[in-house]
């Protein structure tokens, strides 16, 4: 295995790359380690930005105005602000005041809190994508459908929410990749991600271009994984009469 | 939904929004009555014109990034619907790789890889961190809007095509005289909606030390050092983006309602 | 169209590598410091503005404030030159003078042997200055050693990481000191470990970090030093002499007194004792 290593840093260092640091166990743990948790970041991020994403639908075509309206308020603020501020907002000061209320007993960690606040963020683009494809369900159907004695939350569960995700498989599919590479943001409160690990390694050793290689790569890779996955469950779940 | 506009309008203002007004009027009297007492929002005052001037440095930034941005999309976009191959490719490949690209990384990058000087001659021509950014900014920019180009002229019908073609139009005509300007239209909306995302992109600015407004709100919070006006900066700095962001958004979205059936 | 890594695999490195070049010969050509200083009749000092009393924004103004701003701008009167003022990070500053964005660094940046080694340094110090962690007043830690395995917060380019690492802290570094107290008042680390001249004067005034003490001996108390490019002789002797001037006419001690510095610094009693015997 370092034999290997050995080989790649030199054929890097012919090109005047220096990959030193992979030679190094610490700082080599500490890149592995980073993208493990980049990755654990993505899974648990996507999941739960569709599920907050799913709430947010729902809550949008309810019909009822004092659910409708403060979703609709949530949406905008979190669509028309950057992520990095609201994570500082959410992580620094949200966070210090939880601990001045409730002292110790604080169970988020920053991981939590990215989690949180990419989940809610990318859950209103999901949102939105969903509640344009709620609105694109025929009425016939519906119609067709409440005639048959459903109920409202029956008629969202069987009828309008599988016609809606495949109308809106698309969209969601770009967003969990803008989801992707916006989890690079959780460097910015100390995650341990692979960006933060990259940063801690190019400020000891200077080789700021080859770490960025690395990175773009990593996130090159990840996108592409999403993608396929994306391609793929479109192609199971495409409808006979929508096809493109 | 465009029927009963009309009938909405017949009722003025105040009375169609009684709960924003009353809010309005609120927040007015507490500012005031009650605000000048309390001393983060005094603080507030005392740093808002240090905040402004940052947020005037992300304003510059997005604005730059979105111009250079378009300028390059647009000749992307074109190149990546030419019927050569050999034209097409690097097209597509810079579209893959600037959309797939984290902005923060694309950012990390233009700013340490980058020179700080150019030397032109016998001038030195500064480079400085915040047009680093800009650079950085304008690289995903260019491949979205050459993607936004793209889907736009994807749209046009192939009708369009096909008449121009019978009526003895050149390629180069039928794109410039007939298909671009309808293009021009449609690209609109999602080009507005990529300068309100440039825009929230400029906050990563504050990462690599460009003096924005992130990076006043870090230094105004350690010297005042006090948790109501750290609290108050932080909300403060999300209401500025807010501010700016929405009106973009909302004029998007009544672009998008007027040209949908257009 | 399926989507292929190939072509961008091949492509990316030659962008990246003419990229590079063109840095390379760039930063090739630039001057001796000293000549290009009197050559151009300005001096570019990068400098720390992280608030506090070393480096801090004038909210009226606009304009940097601070020891550190005062300390380039006697430099710059003294050379004869214009100053133009940089703000630094600590996770760029080592980069801004290697590539010669800045001629000169006043960043609170103190002397260790590695960076002795990579940057050029004017060898009379300015300042003695070491680290210390805030913790809670009920915290379970007293001395450094008890660190171990715990997180501790810091800023990126802080030269306490080694020392820290070799505790075996897990270090969390943010973008500057701002938002690692943050971090402990949120109960992220148990430790914030910064200058002593920035984490003493916290917990001393109340009432906002009344639950909170240093923790005591210093860590690694080093001088303060400008630091040049490598080989630079000419510049650091010259600077070498501006400083030792600030010490012999107690300019340094009035500057730390103007702006409200506590604890002051034994460091600077000596040295402007040191050097009133030696000049006078």
């Amino acid at each position: 295995m370092t034999h290997l290593l050995e080989l790649l840093v030199q054929t890097a260092a012919r090109f005047g790359l220096n990959y030193g640091f992979l030679l190094d166990a610490y700082q080599r743990a500490s890149l592995v380690n980073g993208a493990l948790t980049s990755i654990a970041l993505c899974a648990v991020t996507i999941v739960g930005s569709l599920a907050a994403g799913l709430l947010l639908a729902s809550m949008l075509t309810s019909g009822r105005v004092w659910i409708a309206r403060p979703a609709r308020v949530f949406i905008e603020v979190t669509r028309n602000t950057p992520t990095l501020v609201q994570l500082y907002c959410a992580f620094l000061v949200l966070n210090m005041l939880l601990t001045q209320a409730i002292g110790t007993a604080n169970p988020l960690t920053p991981f939590a809190w990215v989690v949180i606040v990419i989940s809610l963020h990318k859950g209103a683009f999901h949102a939105e994508a969903l509640r344009a494809g709620i609105e694109a369900v025929p009425a016939v159907t519906l119609e067709a459908a409440s005639s048959l004695a459903f109920n409202s939350r029956q008629l969202l569960w069987n009828v309008q929410l599988p016609l809606a995700l495949r109308f809106a498989l698309p969209s969601l599919i770009n967003n969990l990749i803008d989801l992707v590479k916006m989890t690079a943001v959780a460097s910015a409160i100390a995650v341990g991600d692979i960006t933060y690990a990259s940063i801690m390694i190019w400020t000891q050793s200077d080789n700021v271009l080859e770490l960025m290689i690395l990175l773009l790569a990593f996130f090159g890779l990840l996108s592409f994984i999403v993608n396929c996955a994306g391609r793929a469950l479109e192609a199971r779940l495409r409808m006979p009469g929508y096809g493109h | 939904m465009a029927t009963d506009y009309p009938a909405a309008a017949s009722i003025s203002w105040p009375r169609r929004h009684p709960g924003k007004l009353l809010l309005a009027v609120i927040v007015v009297l507490w500012m005031a009555f009650g605000a000048p007492v309390n001393p983060a929002f005094v603080a507030l005052l005392e740093w808002s014109p240090a905040l402004a001037s940052g947020f005037g440095q992300n304003i510059v930034i997005s604005l730059l990034a979105i111009a250079l941005g378009s300028v390059a999309g647009l000749m992307i976009g074109a190149l990546s619907a030419s019927p050569f191959r050999v034209a097409r490719l690097p097209a597509r490949i810079w579209v893959q790789v600037f959309r797939n690209a984290p902005w923060l990384v694309l950012i990390y990058f233009t700013t340490y890889v980058f020179p700080f000087e150019l030397h032109i001659g016998t001038t030195w021509i500064a480079f400085p961190d915040w047009v680093k950014v800009t650079m950085g900014l304008a690289l995903p920019a260019s491949a979205n809007v050459a993607e936004v180009f793209r889907g736009a002229m994807a749209s046009i019908p192939d009708t369009q095509w096909e008449a121009s073609r019978s009526l003895a139009f050149t390629r180069g005509q039928i794109v410039r005289s007939i298909i671009l300007p309808q293009c021009f239209k449609r690209m609109l909306p999602p080009w507005m909606n990529l300068y309100a995302v440039i825009t929230m992109g400029t906050a990563l600015a504050s990462l690599v030390g460009v003096h924005d407004l992130i990076d006043t709100a870090q230094i105004a919070s350690n010297t005042v050092n006090r948790t109501g006006f750290t609290v108050l900066i932080y909300f403060s700095v999300l209401g500025l983006f807010f501010a700016w962001c929405y009106p973009i958004s909302r004029l998007t979205q009544r672009l998008e309602r007027r040209y949908a059936f257009s | 169209m399926p989507y292929t890594r190939s072509p961008v695999a091949r492509y990316l490195p030659l962008f990246v590598a003419a990229l590079t070049m063109l840095g390379g010969s760039v930063a090739a050509q630039a001057d001796a410091t000293l000549d290009k200083i009197q050559q151009r009749h300005r001096v570019v000092v990068g400098v720390l503005l992280s608030g506090g009393p070393f480096g801090s924004i004038d909210p009226m103004t606009q304009k940097p404030k601070g020891l550190n701003v005062d300390l380039a701008e006697d430099v710059a009167r003294q050379l004869g030159a214009e100053v133009e003022l940089v703000p630094v990070l600590p996770a760029n500053r080592v980069q801004f003078l290697q590539q010669g964005k800045v001629d000169l660094l006043i960043a609170n940046m103190e002397w260790t042997v590695e960076r002795g080694e990579q940057l050029g340094f004017v060898p009379t110090p300015f300042y003695r200055v070491g680290g210390t962690a805030a913790v809670l007043k009920d915290s379970a830690i007293t001395r450094w050693e008890d660190l171990k395995d715990q997180p501790v917060c810091t800023s990126q380019g802080s030269s306490y990481i080694k020392p820290l690492t070799g505790f075996g802290a897990d270090i969390k570094a943010f973008k500057s000191s701002s938002e690692s107290l943050l971090a402990l008042r949120g109960n992220n680390c148990v430790a914030a470990v910064h200058d002593a001249t920035l984490i003493n004067p916290l917990v001393a005034e109340g009432p906002e970090w009344q639950n909170y003490r240093a923790i005591s001996p210093e860590l690694n108390p080093a001088p303060s030093v400008i630091w040049t490019r490598p080989g630079e002789t000419d510049t650091q002797a010259r600077l070498d002499s501006i400083v030792k001037g600030w010490h012999r006419t107690g300019w340094l001690i009035d500057a730390e007194k103007r702006h409200h510095i506590s604890p002051p610094s034994p460091a600077l009693v000596e040295l402007h004792d040191k050097f009133q015997a030696a000049g006078a």
